[in-house]
């Protein structure tokens, strides 16, 4: 089941994608994941992680209504 | 202070000392350290650094930061207290970025556990910069 996320984008991950956020639909990560990239090329040239409700990805998941997806370059704090 | 843990704009000599009185009236506290990360001017293709723009995950920075504390608490039994204060927003060359305080009973947990403090900070706040030229 496809669901409506809220994506959030960080860093070089903003400049690549255009925007801070946007609503996108999709039933899991790894097919988000797949569709970020054809839709924002740019993102394939960036080794990002991704967070889901503000914990960090360790492997795919499924998605559901009002999950929030964060698009995660690699940190650079400090 | 944007919340505990992230502050817009450079870390002051004031909100230094302010951070350094936190945790003053423990006095099992025998041991203090304290790491301070600043912006360096470092030059890439003929252009120096002035300044970096820092951006942050703010909700999953403090997050981060509370899970760096737990750690480094469980880690390190006679540590006190650790702050960890990080700038969002415009911090110039030589203004300090990042502010790191371990208190322990004695000095060898309160070296350790900054060290250990700082790498997982680098490690795991959602943190971004852009180098202002």
């Amino acid at each position: 089941m496809a669901a409506e996320v809220r994506v959030l984008y960080f860093g070089a991950a903003q400049d690549a994608a255009g925007r801070t956020d946007e609503q996108l639909t999709a039933g899991d990560t790894a097919s988000l994941r797949n569709q970020l990239i054809s839709k924002y090329p740019a993102l394939n040239q960036i080794p990002f992680r991704m967070a889901l409700n503000k914990t960090l990805l360790k492997e795919e998941s499924a998605l559901r209504k009002s999950d929030i997806i964060a698009i995660l370059p690699p940190f650079q704090g400090g | 202070m944007r919340n505990r843990y992230l502050v817009g704009g450079p870390i002051t000599p004031i909100l230094i000392s302010e951070l350094m009185t936190l945790g003053s009236d423990d006095t099992a506290a025998g041991a203090v350290s304290i790491f301070i990360g600043k912006v360096r001017d470092d030059e890439t293709d003929g252009k120096r650094v002035t300044a970096i723009e820092y951006s942050a995950y703010e909700e999953m920075a403090v997050k981060a930061a509370e899970e760096v504390i737990s750690t480094v608490r469980a880690a390190f039994s006679d540590v006190r207290s650790v702050i960890i204060v990080h700038s969002l927003g415009v911090v110039k060359a030589g203004e300090a970025s990042l502010f790191l305080m371990v208190t322990a009973g004695h000095r060898d947990h309160a070296t350790r556990a900054c060290r250990h403090a700082l790498e997982m900070v680098k490690e795991r706040l959602p943190v971004w910069k852009k180098e202002i030229y």
